[in-house]
């Protein structure tokens, strides 16, 4: 499981590696976007296990955005380019509530997309 | 950073100067005796022939910057580097008090990583390996698509 899971980030890497290049006009080499995977995978391990502690430490079980807001704390435009994703998002999930208002979000899908969230949001800061 | 920095230094003198002047420890900043040390023993002046040393600033290159401009001129100022022994990092240095923590261990891994495919020309043993285990239904394919067949055929 583990080597499918860097797999998929090492793909996605890829993938997001080959925008810049084409945006900057510059190339990686694979070794680079290698390397650039495997710090993300291993981050993914740091996050996840701040993540439950900043839930924990809020005597929560669930991750919420707010401990995901703490993973960007040590710079300030991180911090404003995540706190506005989140607004946005919180924004459209009104939104889609209102829609289905009768269909009431299951508290298990809204985690995992939480967690979709982190995942993004970390391949997102290790390309920084 | 100058206040960051005496502060530093006076946790220092305090060792230094012993039990003798606790009492008088109460106040924020360093007392005269304290300032007259600092000044004499530690204080970078400009006929030490060595720059201050700071720390590099946060920046994102993708993102917009509001940390706002460093205010030191060039030449005064010795930045800390973090890259320049970057070949003694592919093995945990030597601790006192604080154990590596697993980010640290993380990087240590990396640079490992990066060492051994310094090596490598053109292929990829990482890329080989990873290829073998990949599913698409793991990734997201309407951003990929685009790039799919020109990854695969290089």
């Amino acid at each position: 499981l583990f080597q499918r899971l860097k797999a998929a980030v090492h793909y996605t890497v890829g993938c997001l590696c080959q925008e810049v290049a084409e945006e900057r006009n510059v190339q990686f080499s694979k070794q680079t976007i290698a390397a650039i995977s495997e710090i993300t995978f291993r981050q993914c391990d740091t996050f996840a296990k701040d993540l439950e502690m900043f839930a924990r430490h809020a005597k929560r079980s669930t991750v919420t955005t707010e401990d995901v807001k703490l993973l960007a704390r040590r710079s300030s435009s991180l911090l404003n380019y995540i706190t506005q994703k989140s607004e946005e998002l919180a924004a459209s999930n009104i939104e889609q509530k209102e829609k289905k208002k009768k269909k009431s979000f299951a508290a298990k899908g809204r985690r995992t997309e939480e967690q979709d969230i982190a995942v993004s949001e970390s391949e997102d800061s290790n390309m920084a | 950073e100058r206040r960051a920095s005496s502060l530093q230094h006076k946790s220092l003198l305090s060792c230094v100067t012993g039990q003798r002047q606790t009492l008088r420890q109460e106040t924020w900043s360093l007392s005269p005796e304290e300032f007259e040390i600092w000044d004499r023993l530690y204080r970078i002046k400009e006929g030490d022939g060595v720059k201050d040393p700071v720390l590099p600033r946060v920046r994102f290159e993708t993102l917009e910057n509001v940390e706002g401009v460093p205010e030191r001129e060039e030449g005064t100022a010795q930045e800390l580097s973090l890259s320049e022994w970057r070949i003694w990092q592919n093995r945990p240095f030597p601790t006192a008090m604080v154990s590596h923590s697993d980010r640290c261990y993380h990087f240590i891994g990396v640079m490992e990583m990066i060492d051994v495919m310094r090596q490598q020309q053109g292929a990829c043993s990482y890329q080989l390996e990873m290829e073998r285990h990949l599913h698409m239904e793991d990734v997201n394919i309407a951003r990929g698509r685009r790039h799919l067949s020109r990854q695969k055929g290089s």
